[in-house]
């Protein structure tokens, strides 16, 4: 049996950037903590997973975005119902002091809630991972076109939405 | 593509940090789940090991058999039938040759063989009453046989 993977090392790593991604792909903390675990006990019992990736974020990224689509249609129409995810959604951002800053975060949480979940997915992987559509188009497994223009589409909408409250603020 | 300014404002918002006491839970669970693994596989390869052992008690042997047999006993069955027809026919094709030999043997040695052990037991039981023709043997020629020829044919 192979040695175990360094899960300790992982969780430091890359916990903190799945746990984002999959609170804005879930919308729902205890999913997120499902998913999150679900990755982690699948790295441990298999411990090749990881023998030969390049990217281990990307590739983490990836096995996440599987288990939290699994989990979605699992759990049934939740993803379906837009509006009400949006009302429901938890915060992605951490709070803030500044009443002005707490207030473009939440109307952010509630825009990123009301995309469909591949652009919003997309809009996060570009904007808080930074990687970029080539490696997007991997972690999805979809053509490079289809993920430059899900993320002109999901950026455009946010723009839309958030406009009032960004001119204001900056 | 640069990024414009609402994409950089975007970007500025910092996401939320995973709750602490996460960690702590996730990897022990994740650590579980191999020990678990790790038992439920000797488990499994103890239960492969189990049930030759286990042949000496009827209730066991009934497991033993249904387990043998859980896959497809229809499939069984359907062997269990065709090795008996196979069986069937070769009994039904080995005593018909049989007889068929029979009927076809007594060869002419072995009748021979049979009526001198019977001349052979009659001499022994009783010598008086043994009738069997003794087989008479042909005279010797007596005369070279040029002595018998005619003088025509010399």
């Amino acid at each position: 049996m192979p040695p175990s993977p360094d899960l300790e090392r992982l969780y430091d790593e890359h916990a903190g950037a799945i746990f984002a991604f999959l609170l804005n792909v879930t919308r729902n903390e205890a999913d997120t903590r499902d998913v999150l675990q679900e990755v982690f006990i699948k790295l441990a019992r298999q411990p090749k997973l990881l023998s030969g990736v390049r990217e281990e974020r990307a590739f983490l990224m990836r096995l996440s975005h599987n288990a939290a689509i699994d989990l979605m249609r699992r759990r049934g129409t939740r993803e379906r119902n837009h509006e009400q995810l949006a009302v429901e959604s938890t915060g992605v951002f951490a709070p803030s002091t500044d009443p002005d800053e707490q207030a473009f975060r939440e109307a952010s949480t509630l825009a990123l809630g009301e995309l469909p979940p591949d652009q919003r997915v997309m809009v996060h992987l570009k904007l808080w991972e930074g990687l970029t559509f080539e490696a997007i188009a991997g972690v999805l497994e979809i053509p490079l076109n289809t993920a430059a223009s899900r993320y002109r589409y999901g950026l455009d909408k946010l723009r839309e939405r958030l406009r009032p409250l960004y001119e204001e603020i900056k | 593509m640069k990024p414009d300014e609402f994409e950089k404002q975007l970007q500025r918002q910092p996401l939320r940090a995973v709750p602490d006491h996460w960690r702590a839970e996730i990897l022990r669970e994740a650590k579980a789940s191999v020990a678990a693994d790790v038992r439920r596989r000797t488990d499994e390869a103890h239960a492969a090991a189990q049930p030759i052992r286990l042949l000496t008690s009827a209730g066991t042997t009934q497991a033993w058999w249904r387990e043998w047999l859980w896959p497809s006993p229809q499939a069984w069955a359907g062997l269990a039938v065709v090795w008996l027809i196979i069986l069937a026919l070769n009994m039904t094709g080995s005593s018909r040759s049989s007889s068929d030999m029979a009927k076809q043997a007594t060869p002419v040695p072995v009748d021979a063989g049979l009526s001198t052990q019977r001349r052979e037991l009659a001499r022994l039981l009783d010598k008086d009453n043994f009738s069997e023709p003794v087989p008479v043997p042909k005279p010797a020629p007596t005369g070279p046989r040029s002595e018998g020829l005619s003088p025509s044919k010399v």
